[in-house]
């Protein structure tokens, strides 16, 4: 892989730190970006079923605000000399994605919530934190932002289910535990230390995950992070610590 | 923090970790329950770290009198091989937020087992603030169900405890001290074995003034040879306890969790038995069913003394923090509680070891 030419000292030295591992980066790269898609591509499906004008706005802006994030994964792929690839069709981001449209269909305001907010960026804000703490210089800053700013969101989702599970907690955790039969399944599959199923059709090339010991990461430390996330968060709404334990426990690994 | 069902009655909680990746499998496999299967033991190890502390289970405990007493089995799922000195700001992390979960589920009384006693003991101040729940490291029917098995295990072979020379290790530990108050009066000499000199030179000096023999030393190899009986208290982080040459006849107590002597400690000749368990006459049961798999005992409703100790004052209704800090353990404290458990049916267990059952009574029924 090609150096990118930097105009000053510091830049450069920071390619050449990441260029032996360019590959590596571009398929990390490559799953954070087509997950930013993703979610952009949900978010401007939940504005699709919002009443409120106010939901409208923020669930564009939102959206608005992953396509960035796609935008300056983009740009630290270029940054190290590298093209960034997405695949929103690749298998398991395809099937997160009909997850979510599952609760559009069912005009499931909370449902949505409950599969972007609570699931998927549990999954983002753990990885990016894990990937942001090795990944040297701007592309290392550019994890760790990106993985504070979706936090904020986490936080701002967290209050309106908190109120909706106040209401009915049976009601909120039987489905909290349908979709994440779904969608948590999905991503287990994904996170699991090899690719059972064959390749994700993201990685540009073979499965990166035997590599990401070179980038001091591992599939098995990217799984566990986020999945303790997952639990935080859980726990952060109320649910029964004994009752998700059995949850993550009985998912495929 | 995960913890358990609001509204549910949350009378005492037990906050313990498993000793060893094969009982952390067992957990795990229960969780999974049949459809899922148990684990590879690789994926065991890469998952249980990242699992934060909360609640595994609902307890509950019945008295021979009829009381029950309901509470949570709070797991700190400290890895098994993170027991060591060079983990303990995390481990004490996960105790923490272990008590956190006790706090908020609203459970009264706290009982540390294992390790988490260990760490907490002369840091309560670490544990998170909770108005209306105490904590109590339950070390003191530890130190009642190794004095009691030590009792029994001279009688049933006939030894006179007067006429023996007692080795504590770990002797300035609060299981140790404890121990080592109970005992000295009924023996013909103390050796006290630990790291610290000036925590044994005091013990010595207490003991001493209430008319015992007492010997100290840091290096157990000058001791052991000496030894009619031993009760190993060590803090250890795995078994891994070499007692070196013990007396071909002694009696040896091991009261650790994880146990202190290894696998590969020859003593040949020596009686070796499992200390510091109680058993429960009127019931014991666990939702989902742990039975067997968070008390790993050959017998039924036998549960670590320090763990028994938060049910016992959860059944008296007497939620107090009956055991805290270090070497505060006195033969008085240990008769109280002791007579408390026992009221509710909580008693010494048979005793036992790794090739079985010792106690005379278990092995004829």
């Amino acid at each position: 892989m090609g150096l990118a030419i930097g105009l000053n000292r510091s830049a450069t030295m920071e390619c050449i730190s990441l260029s032996e591992s360019a590959p590596i980066w571009q398929d990390i790269l490559a799953q954070a970006m087509t997950g930013e898609l993703i979610a952009a591509m949900n978010y401007t499906s939940l504005s699709e079923i919002c009443d409120d004008p106010e939901e409208v706005a923020d669930a564009l802006e939102h959206a608005r605000g992953e396509r960035g994030h796609a935008a300056r994964f983009a740009a630290e792929g270029r940054g190290i000399g590298v093209d960034v690839p997405d695949n929103v069709d690749a298998k398991h981001w395809k099937r997160l994605r009909e997850a979510f449209l599952g609760c559009i269909a069912d005009r499931d305001f909370i449902g949505c919530l409950i599969v972007q907010e609570i699931m998927l960026e549990s999954f983002a804000v753990a990885s990016y934190t894990r990937v942001g703490r090795v990944a040297a210089g701007s592309l290392g800053k550019t994890f760790a932002s990106i993985a504070a700013e979706e936090e904020e969101h986490i936080g701002h989702a967290m209050a309106i289910l908190q109120a909706e599970r106040a209401l009915d907690p049976q009601r909120f955790d039987d489905k909290l535990h349908r979709l994440h039969l779904d969608v948590m399944t999905t991503l287990a599959r994904m996170l699991a230390k090899e690719c059972k199923d064959g390749h994700c059709e993201v990685c540009h090339a073979s499965c990166v995950k035997p590599s990401l010991f070179e980038v001091s990461l591992s599939a098995a430390e990217l799984r566990g992070a986020s999945q303790q996330q997952y639990l935080k968060t859980l726990d952060a709404l109320g649910l029964p610590g004994e009752v998700t334990l059995a949850w993550v426990a009985q998912l495929p690994v | 923090m995960g913890c358990s069902v609001a509204g549910v009655t949350v009378d005492f909680a037990l906050i313990g970790h498993q000793e060893s990746w094969r009982a952390a499998a067992d957990v795990l496999a229960v969780l999974r329950g049949p459809p899922h299967g148990p684990l590879p033991d690789d994926e065991i190890k890469d998952i249980l770290p990242w699992i934060p502390p909360r609640a595994v289970c609902h307890v509950e405990v019945e008295s021979t009198g009829g009381a029950k007493a309901r509470g949570l089995y709070i797991d700190s799922f400290i890895p098994p091989d993170r027991l060591e000195a060079a983990h303990t700001h995390d481990n004490m992390a996960r105790v923490r937020g272990a008590a956190a979960c006790a706090i908020k589920a609203g459970a009264k009384i706290v009982s540390l087992g294992g390790f988490s006693s260990i760490l907490i003991e002369g840091n309560f101040n670490q544990l998170p603030p909770g108005q209306d729940t105490v904590f109590t490291t339950g070390n003191t029917l530890t130190v009642g169900y190794i004095v009691q098995g030590v009792h029994k295990m001279c009688e049933q072979e006939g030894r006179k405890l007067r006429r023996s020379t007692l080795l504590i290790v770990g002797a300035t530990g609060d299981v140790g001290s404890g121990c080592a108050r109970c005992l000295a009066p009924d023996v013909k000499r103390v050796l006290l074995c630990a790291r610290n000199v000036d925590r044994l030179r005091r013990l010595a000096r207490e003991l001493e003034a209430d008319g015992a023999l007492v010997e100290i030393a840091t290096d157990l190899e000058q001791f052991s040879a000496r030894a009619d009986i031993a009760i190993c208290a060590a803090s250890l982080a795995s078994p891994s306890l070499l007692l070196g040459r013990i007396a071909p006849d002694a009696l040896v107590c091991d009261a650790g969790y994880p146990k202190n002597l290894s696998p590969c400690a020859e003593m040949p000749g020596a009686t070796i038995f499992f200390g510091g368990l109680g058993q429960i006459a009127g019931g014991l049961s666990f939702t989902p069913n742990f039975q067997g798999i968070l008390n790993r005992h050959p017998f039924p409703d036998v549960v670590h003394g320090c763990l028994l100790e938060g049910m016992a004052l959860a059944l008296e209704g007497r939620f107090e923090a009956f055991s805290q800090g270090r070497g505060l353990i006195t033969p008085e404290r240990v008769d109280e509680m002791e007579s408390i458990a026992a009221r509710h049916g909580i008693c010494l267990a048979p005793l036992y070891n790794a090739a079985g059952p010792l106690d005379l009574a278990a092995i004829t029924s």
